[in-house]
């Protein structure tokens, strides 16, 4: 693998990624800006309204007919957040011309048509298409309503906005329903030339490719010549910068929904302490407390126990914090609960072995070792160290892991606390929105 | 050793069969430092009626014993548990069950031949006791408790109870609550014995390897007994479906549907039928058919119209799935634009763009290790050579999917199911 990346101008920063190993190829645009309450709706519209038609090709069927010719192209845009940051990405998966029955610049084509998605949208008079604004507002307010249909998902987002309220991380993603109404094609329209010209833009290519003429055919893009430099407004966020408090006790709320399974999460802070950078830490703590089969919660949650058929625990760098998700019988909540509390209490007294260290390891050095074996995944840490601002080569990033000793283990465990606990529980009435 | 080759994907498979009838399936790739490796049985939830190669009579066992059989696998008489150990090798290990197979596997970076050996140990010994068999209902519970409550998979179970009587494609792989209640060690073992042999299993690995060599030295570690597999008994249901429709309410947003033709399940010419259905998919209602753009410009269909065709022993379907508040509506349409297709004859150009998405689909499937471990494992059950597909995409012609046309949408053979939100008054 070949990777090199260059600044096109401040702010766009293009990233090639060259390797022999797949069948497919991967073109990228990743538009990141910090995640605002008075925003977020009309950001999560852009993506929507964007693959809707651009000026070359004015509606979804024709964009589709051109992704089909192209051998079944696969186009897809979204949202994610990352800490208090939101990313619009865009991004086309395509056949690489050595397995197709004929030469057809397969990438060369999906480069240019990811391009005239994003930078050349299809805008009359001043705004975005009155008639397709409408359809993505009905569309959005739909998603909006479905979250609570994921209910793993739903409790979830719930713990979060718990303990972040309505700033920053706990915002979600896809916004408000009742910023929809305010919403019009000009004020859409002007939010979007907005995120064009101040976002962070990164390109990303991933394939098996000449460099010098794909880079060349990027750089001399009309659509990429046209953008302008920008400076750095996202919120950095990272293991200095999140700072939590102790508090005395913990938030609980439950709710209910028709529903067999109840759904437990519970959200952990990671306090400040004398660790230096814990990153690895956190990643080796969290393995042996909840992550994979080897773990605390999977081997006694629910192999011991029989409390759950799922059951795991998620550390979110960008915050210092960890999840823990569960699929519980309602009844069995206290129990559960109790138990959890006593596997946190056993971290900290070190009720663990070196053996639990070496299991933990192992698991997270061959997930290390996987990152490059898929294109997606791939580029996901690629990205997310150029968002990081903590860049850390793979081998780095093993030889870290394996430094973790249990003693920084067993301090790393005494510095956490639980902040809400969230149960998603059976009744007759629905949760409330 | 027998060698498939496809040169367009640049893809090769080895098959050898031992004299047991136990098949090692291998797939050698470069560049890449993955294995994949699956241990495969072809015994799955639709296997739940069968006369044993020793005894002339019927045996009928509780709904769930395949899956149920996937969860106990891992336990070893010594107290390990092979998921855990598998894990601890920095390896990713699972098991899932299908309708006609159960699959256990592994991928991994480091540490291959400990990992298989670990698999085929595990998978050739099992060990079962009253205590960890009543310990394992409690988690199964939990597992059909959870797809209980997703709205996806219920509109899909319920789609197949409308379709078939009696094929058990219609019950869930999991069992249910109340029948896996009923299963006990010595069923456990029953099964185990009279599936588990070596003419019934599969061992399928892709990654870097060198073919031959593996192969070898794989062979002295099967070491299962020989002994004819049961018999499944497979009742014949009528090429009728069992119900128009099914309708339920959740607790959900937006109601979603499944849509269904049931398709007589013909064993000739399997691969291009069904390559011909899925073209035939893409060009009445794919994203850039009239139809789709018509939905969606409409609202009537919210997110995506997924189609597919499916089928394997006994059964067949086409299905059409989506999220819509007018679902009414969407049946209309779909009705109309078969029926206009069907007067209207297909046109060139959708027939080429289809067939260039479809053959896309086609090389996507050999672009990971994982992905094409899965793909050959199941082709293998449903007796396929996955490089068919490929194959037959340049010889359908226009005439041969106007023929399938009629064959497949007749209106006697629709089925409907929703799961509707429970404010709705419909």
């Amino acid at each position: 693998m070949n990777y090199i990346k260059e600044q096109i101008k401040d702010g766009v920063s293009l990233h090639l990624i060259i390797n022999e190993n797949f069948k497919t190829d991967f073109t990228v645009i990743f538009l990141s800006i910090p995640l605002k309450k008075d925003t977020v709706t009309k950001n999560a519209l852009i993506p929507a309204i964007l693959k809707d038609g651009c000026r070359k090709y004015i509606n979804y069927q024709s964009i589709s007919e051109e992704l089909e010719m192209l051998y079944g192209a696969l186009f897809d845009c979204g949202l994610d957040k990352t800490g208090d940051n939101l990313v619009l990405k865009f991004y086309i998966e395509s056949i690489n011309d050595k397995y197709l029955p004929e030469k057809n610049n397969n990438l060369e084509k999906v480069i240019d048509l990811l391009f005239e998605i994003v930078f050349n949208p299809l805008i009359e008079e001043n705004k975005f298409n009155e008639k397709y604004l409408k359809l993505e507002k009905k569309n959005l307010e739909l998603l909006i309503n479905s979250i609570k249909d994921e209910k793993d998902l739903y409790a979830y987002e719930k713990c979060i906005n718990i303990m972040y309220k309505d700033s920053g991380y706990g915002i979600s993603k896809y916004g408000k329903i009742g910023d929809l109404e305010k919403i019009t094609s000009e004020n859409l329209y002007e939010q979007y030339k907005k995120i064009i010209s101040s976002s962070k833009i990164d390109i990303i290519v991933s394939g098996n490719y000449e460099k010098e003429s794909i880079e060349q055919k990027i750089k001399e893009n009309k659509l990429i010549k046209s953008l302008n430099p920008r400076n750095d407004i996202l919120n950095k966020n990272n293991y200095k910068t999140e700072i939590k408090e102790i508090i005395q006790n913990p938030e609980i709320k439950k709710e209910e929904m028709d529903i067999a399974q109840g759904k437990l999460v519970i959200g952990l802070d990671i306090l400040p302490n004398n660790l230096g950078d814990f990153r690895f830490i956190a990643i080796v703590y969290n393995s042996i407390f909840g992550n994979g089969v080897n773990s605390k919660l999977f081997q006694i949650v629910r192999e011991k126990e029989s409390l759950a058929y799922t059951t795991k625990s998620e550390y979110i760098v960008q915050k210092n914090n960890i999840f823990i998700r569960c699929g519980i019988e309602c009844e069995k909540y206290e129990k559960t609960v109790e138990l959890i509390e006593k596997l946190l209490e056993d971290m900290e007294k070190g009720d663990f072995t070196e053996e639990d260290i070496r299991k933990s390891k192992e698991y997270i050095l061959s997930g290390i070792d996987s990152i490059n074996e898929e294109q997606d995944s791939q580029i996901l840490f690629k990205f997310g160290q150029e968002l990081s601002k903590l860049p850390l080569s793979l081998e780095e990033y093993k030889e870290n892991i394996k430094k973790v000793t249990k003693n920084q283990v067993i301090e790393f465990a005494k510095k956490i606390q639980i902040n809400t606990i969230y149960f998603l529980k059976s009744g007759g009435k629905n949760a409330d929105n | 050793m027998q060698i498939i080759e496809n040169k367009l994907i640049k893809e090769k498979i080895y098959i050898e069969k031992l004299k047991s009838g136990f098949t090692i399936m291998c797939i050698p790739k470069t560049n890449t430092r993955k294995k994949y490796a699956i241990c495969a049985v072809g015994y799955g939830s639709n296997d739940n009626k069968f006369i044993k190669s020793d005894e002339d009579k019927e045996t009928i066992i509780p709904d769930g014993v395949a899956h149920f059989l996937e969860h106990k696998l891992f336990e070893q008489e010594n107290g390990t548990n092979s998921l855990d150990t598998l894990s601890a090798l920095g390896v990713e290990a699972n098991a899932y069950t299908t309708n006609d197979h159960t699959a256990y596997l592994f991928e991994c970076t480091n540490n291959f031949e400990e990992a298989l050996a670990e698999l085929l140990k595990y998978v050739q010994n099992p060990y079962f006791t009253n205590e960890n068999v009543e310990k394992e209902k409690g988690i199964i519970t939990q597992e059909i408790n959870m797809y209980n409550d997703e709205p996806d998979w219920k509109v899909y179970i319920n789609c197949m109870k409308a379709l078939y009587k009696i094929n058990p494609i219609r019950i869930d792989v999991a069992g249910s609550v109340e029948s896996i209640k009923k299963i006990t060690k010595d069923i456990l073992y029953e099964c185990y014995n009279n599936f588990y042999v070596p003419e019934n299993m599969i061992l399928t690995l892709v990654g870097d390897f060198n073919p031959e060599q593996t192969i070898e030295k794989i062979k002295t570690k099967i070491t299962i007994k020989s002994k004819l597999k049961a018999q499944v008994i497979e009742e014949q249901e009528e090429f009728k479906i069992n119900k128009k429709e099914i309708s339920e309410k959740m607790d959900i947003s937006t109601s979603i549907f499944s849509i269904a033709y049931k398709v007589n399940p013909i064993e000739k010419e399997k691969v291009k039928r069904s390559l011909a259905i899925e073209i035939l998919l893409e060009i009445l209602f794919g994203e850039s058919s009239k139809c789709y753009k018509e939905l969606y410009e409409r609202g009537l269909i919210y997110e995506n119209l997924s189609t597919s065709f499916e089928w394997g022993r006994n059964y067949a379907h086409v299905l059409i799935q989506g999220k819509s508040e007018n679902i009414k509506e969407v049946e209309k349409l779909l009705k109309q634009t078969i029926k206009d297709s069907e007067k209207q004859g297909i046109e060139e150009k959708n027939f080429e763009r289809a067939k260039r998405k479809l053959y896309g689909m086609y090389v996507r499937e050999f672009n990971n290790v994982d992905q094409e471990a899965i793909m050959f494992t199941s082709n293998y059950f449903k007796k396929v050579n996955p490089f068919e597909y490929i194959e037959n995409y340049k010889i359908i012609s226009k005439e041969y999917l106007e023929k399938v046309q009629k064959e497949v949408f007749k209106e006697e053979n629709y089925v409907i199911s929703c799961i509707k939100p429970k404010e709705s008054d419909e």
